[in-house]
């Protein structure tokens, strides 16, 4: 081959039970580029860039980089070979430091054992094989990694304290942190799969410029992501995937964000919906003077009404970590209040259990679909069916129906079109692609005809077919009478849902404004606390410095 | 010289060894343990053959194995369940002697005509051991106190107990022994045939009570799930609290029936240490068999197999008894560590010649 590329992956083949999820793909990247990787849920880009990783091993196909051709049988390889992912769930070890998890699993011998430097130990000792081997796997030295990664983080403009427990970081840094895992690491070779999921675009923004000066040292990027207009900012060129097929590499310059739709859906989408007027019913929720503490004991709700009603979509913007999640899990009965209280239907459901929210009607969509939303290690069944089970068509009494659970999954399945779920009994969750994880999520939410929902960021990764799709099902549950609660950290589909629009900042509702009237700017200013900075800082002594989410 | 030792998940359990596995661990144990006998100059072929060959084909050796099945199975489950449940039981033991004695304790001291009594003492030892069970779910579920400490202590507390009651209270008139006096015919479980007795008919009846429970009804849907994350069945109404007890109470129930059963059934009396620590091997059986309440009862009869089998070369071979149970236990060793090598693949590297080693070559997964 003439002049290969940095990255070559040639035919490769990754078969699962029943789902071809790569099919003889090609994929190259340049040194310096940052290279798009486009696809519909489920077209295979995690599982190629899994193969890339060594989390997976290809079943056919060979793996080239700088013309060298890898074998790589796990993640150590991938690293040795200069290969860094970041995955879209963190790996981080929230208790320890931002050194301890940058060298976790690097295991960087103490000091006394290190071959450079001072140490007691007769040089005899130290580089003996066998020592060394001991030392690498049974002790920890920390001090030379805080310097370095001080001095990585510096070079790149990277605002992160080396010493700082990783719960004390926001979710921006916190990636920041994985991305330097992977350059402490000497990658040459970056991969991050939809990265921008779970940042804020002013934070997405501040993770293009630390991509482009990686680029500028010569690092490769490989980058995942649903949002085609990240795609047309910061791509160069981007490949793209379709029901584990290659369908074509371009030069982002020089195709349009409708070009990229079509070649991932093979249909034209529609980026806008219609929304109908609808008649206004009875409240469903109504919170009166919410307090409530984040997972931490700080409070981070201090005083929300809010009155939902029948039919309504009521949009709460804000910059994420401001109480969204608190207010999202008060709401679903998850989080206890240490004040105020809810009322759901009529029913007075303060201090109540999850299941009287459940049985009031009232569902629930998390932010984090892994932790609340599903059990991944049972099938795609037991997940359909996880609210369901208890109604009366599956049984009577004590007996399950585990045939009728299966027909039901089997139809939530078919009409929110999750894919890759080759038997609803066998096919666990956690073997769905996140998109798809996400839809069947919703499909359960939606299917049970709640009076209330509570979506915490539904479409989050979710490709742009099916984001058209969800949206259009809020919508027609919306006229249905169903009382929605919608948080989501795109503007857009907050302005484009909503028939009321709420700003969160600090735990308070400081603004509110109808799509109609919306002025983004304002809105944006609010988020930010912006227009009331004087009032906001005289009401709460704490400001809420590294009030970011602190989980991973 | 630089020896990298890397353990792989694997992706999929290819179909061939999972059924390979059990076969190949325990050939290889008996394969070790063939050493230990011919250090002490026993034939090892004859010795297994003794043990798993001729003890299940005789009848006295097949009415044994039986027997030991039913304690164990039983205490098997106790495990089994909240296992499934995402929680470690560890004190099947305590659940098993607390059940003997409380059942014992009915047995020696209600008259009453066999077809009460026996129901009666089974239903009491139920309750015991479900009793002493639930406190370590509620621990659990109420203040998030690790159930396998709590449970594991409990154990001692029983085994104290027991001691305490059949020297004290409890000790029969019959000399200075550390036991009670022999049961009525009334307070004895019939038999059913070659000294087996009902106790087996129990046992299975629960074992076939847990499959259905857990693969046909709503609880064992609840408890699946909350087996696999607590935090997701919450959200959906699901009730830790309750499940936890539920798991632990009838496990500990269950061990509570398989030790009453073993008195009364099987020994006529309640002695200290009258049974060689089932309830802990309740645990590799439970680990096993986690798949179903089927696989545990195919465990327990394997166990009860080597048990009974331990005993006759004990009996027949005059190999001593702490080198059966090193034999046992290797077996039991090597299936657990055959189960972990199933799902994870091993690479050794042997680099000669090191070069001085650069950061990156260090071990270990990121
Ligand atoms: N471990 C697994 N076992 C079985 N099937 C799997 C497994 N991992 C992925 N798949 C299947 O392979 C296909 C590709 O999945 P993959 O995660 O690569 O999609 P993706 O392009 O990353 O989608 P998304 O945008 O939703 O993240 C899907 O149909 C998925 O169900
Ligand atoms: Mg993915």
């Amino acid at each position: 081959m003439p002049e290969s590329a940095f990255l070559e992956m040639q035919n490769i083949l990754k078969e699962f039970p029943g789902v071809v999820a790569n099919d003889h793909v090609d994929l190259q990247v340049e040194r310096g580029e940052i290279h798009g990787l486009l696809g519909e849920n489920g077209a295979g880009k995690s599982t190629l860039m899994k193969i890339l990783y060594g989390l997976y091993s290809q079943d056919e196909g060979d793996i080239y980089l700088d013309g060298r051709r890898l074998e790589l049988d796990s993640p150590q390889d991938a690293i040795d070979a200069g290969i860094g992912m970041v995955h879209q769930h963190f790996q981080l070890i929230p208790r320890l430091s931002v050194a301890q998890n940058v060298v976790l699993g690097e295991r960087e011998p103490a000091t006394l054992f290190r071959s450079d430097g001072e140490s007691r130990l007769p040089e005899a000792v130290r580089s003996n094989g066998v020592v060394q081997a001991l030392a690498r796997r049974f002790s920890l030295g920390l001090d030379v990694p805080t310097q370095r990664i001080d001095d990585l983080a510096d070079q790149y403009g990277f605002d992160i304290d080396a010493t700082a427990k990783i719960w004390e970081l926001d979710v921006g840094q916190q990636q920041r942190v994985e991305i330097l895992k992977a350059l402490y690491r000497d990658a040459d070779l970056l991969i991050l799969d939809e990265p921008t999921a779970v940042l804020t675009p002013a934070e997405a923004e501040r993770l293009f410029d630390s991509l482009e000066r990686l680029t500028e040292e010569g690092l490769a990027i490989i980058f995942i992501t649903h949002k085609l207009n990240e795609v047309q900012s910061v791509v160069d060129r981007v490949t793209i995937l379709r029901e584990g097929k290659n369908v074509g590499t371009a030069t982002v310059s020089e195709v349009t964000q409708a070009d990229l739709a079509e070649m991932m859906v093979g249909r034209e989408v529609l980026f806008n919906v219609e929304k109908d007027g609808v008649e206004l019913g009875e409240p469903v929720l109504q919170l009166q003077n919410i307090h409530a503490d984040n997972d931490r004991g700080i409070e981070s709700l201090s005083g929300i009404d809010l009155t939902v009603r029948a039919g309504e979509v009521v949009g709460i913007a804000g910059v994420s970590g401001n109480g969204q999640k608190e207010l999202a899990e008060v709401a679903a009965g998850l989080r206890r209040l240490t004040d105020g209280s809810i009322t759901v239907g009529g029913t007075d459901l303060t201090g109540a259990k999850p299941k009287r929210f459940v049985n009031n009607d009232v569902s629930f969509v998390p932010e984090d679909r892994l932790r609340y939303g599903c059990a991944e290690d049972l099938s795609v069944m037991h997940n359909a069916a996880m609210k369901e089970f208890t109604d009366e068509r599956f049984g009577s009494q004590m007996g399950l129906d585990y045939r009728e659970l299966a027909a039901y999954a089997e139809e939530l399945v078919e009409e929110f079109d999750v894919r890759g779920v080759r038997d609803v009994t066998e096919t666990n969750a956690g073997d769905l692609s996140g998109g798809n994880l996400q839809k069947l999520i919703l499909a359960r939410e939606l299917a049970r005809d709640p009076d209330l929902l509570v979506a915490n960021q539904p479409t989050r990764g979710v490709d742009v077919g099916a984001i058209e799709f969800i949206r259009e099902t809020l919508l027609e549950q919306r006229t249905d009478g169903t009382g929605i609660v919608l948080l989501s950290e795109d503007l857009d589909e907050i302005t484009d849902l909503s028939d009321r629009i709420l700003v969160i900042y600090e735990g308070e509702f400081v603004y509110e404004t109808t799509p109609e009237a919306a002025d983004r700017d304002r809105i944006g200013l609010e988020m930010t606390g912006g227009a009331s900075t004087d009032a906001a800082t005289a009401e709460s002594p704490q400001p809420i410095a590294t009030g970011q989410d602190g989980e991973p | 010289m630089n020896v990298e030792i890397d353990l792989t998940a694997r992706e999929r359990v290819p179909r061939w060894l999972s059924y390979a596995t059990p076969v190949l661990t325990v050939l290889a144990a008996l394969a070790v343990s063939a050493v230990v006998l011919l250090v002490i100059d026993v034939n090892p072929i004859e010795a297994y053959r003794l043990m798993l060959i001729e003890t299940p084909t005789s009848e006295i050796g097949m009415a044994d194995t039986l027997i030991t099945t039913v304690p164990l199975v039983l205490a098997g489950l106790a495990v089994y369940l909240p296992l499934k449940a995402g929680l470690f039981n560890i004190g099947a033991e305590g659940q098993l002697v607390i059940g003997a004695l409380a059942g014992s304790w009915v047995g020696l001291n209600v008259s009453l005509p066999g077809v009460a009594l026996v129901p009666l003492m089974l239903l009491t030892a139920g309750i015991a051991g479900g009793a002493l069970a639930a406190i370590p779910a509620w621990l659990r579920a109420k203040y998030d106190v690790n159930e396998i400490i709590t449970s594991l202590l409990l154990s001692f507390v029983a085994l104290q107990i027991l001691s305490y009651m059949v020297r004290g209270p409890m000790r029969g008139s019959s000399g200075n022994f550390p036991q009670t006096d022999r049961f009525s015919a009334a307070a004895t479980i019939p038999e059913l045939f070659m000294r087996v007795h009902l106790g087996l008919a129990i046992a299975l009846l629960i074992v076939v009570f847990t499959y259905l429970l857990m693969t046909r009804t709503r609880l064992g849907f609840e408890i699946t799930f909350i087996g696999s994350n607590d935090e997701a069945a919450e959200q959906a109404g699901m009730s830790r609290y309750k499940v936890y007890l539920l798991v632990f109470i009838l496990g500990g129930a269950f061990a509570g029936i398989g030790g009453i059963s073993e008195i009364s059934g099987v020994q006529g009396r309640l002695r200290a240490g009258f049974e060689p620590g089932y309830g802990f091997t309740a645990i590799p059986i439970a680990l096993l068999g986690r798949n179903s309440a089927i696989k545990v009862l195919l465990a327990s009869l394997f166990f009860a197999l080597l048990f009974t089998g331990g005993t006759n070369m004990e009996i027949f071979l005059g190999i001593p008894a702490a080198l059966v149970e090193v034999i046992q236990a290797l077996i039991i060793l090597f299936l657990i560590t055959g189960e972990f090598f199933k799902r994870y693949r091993i690479d050794f590297t042997v680099e000669r010649d090191p070069t001085p080693t650069p950061s990156e070559t260090a071990g270990g997964d990121a």
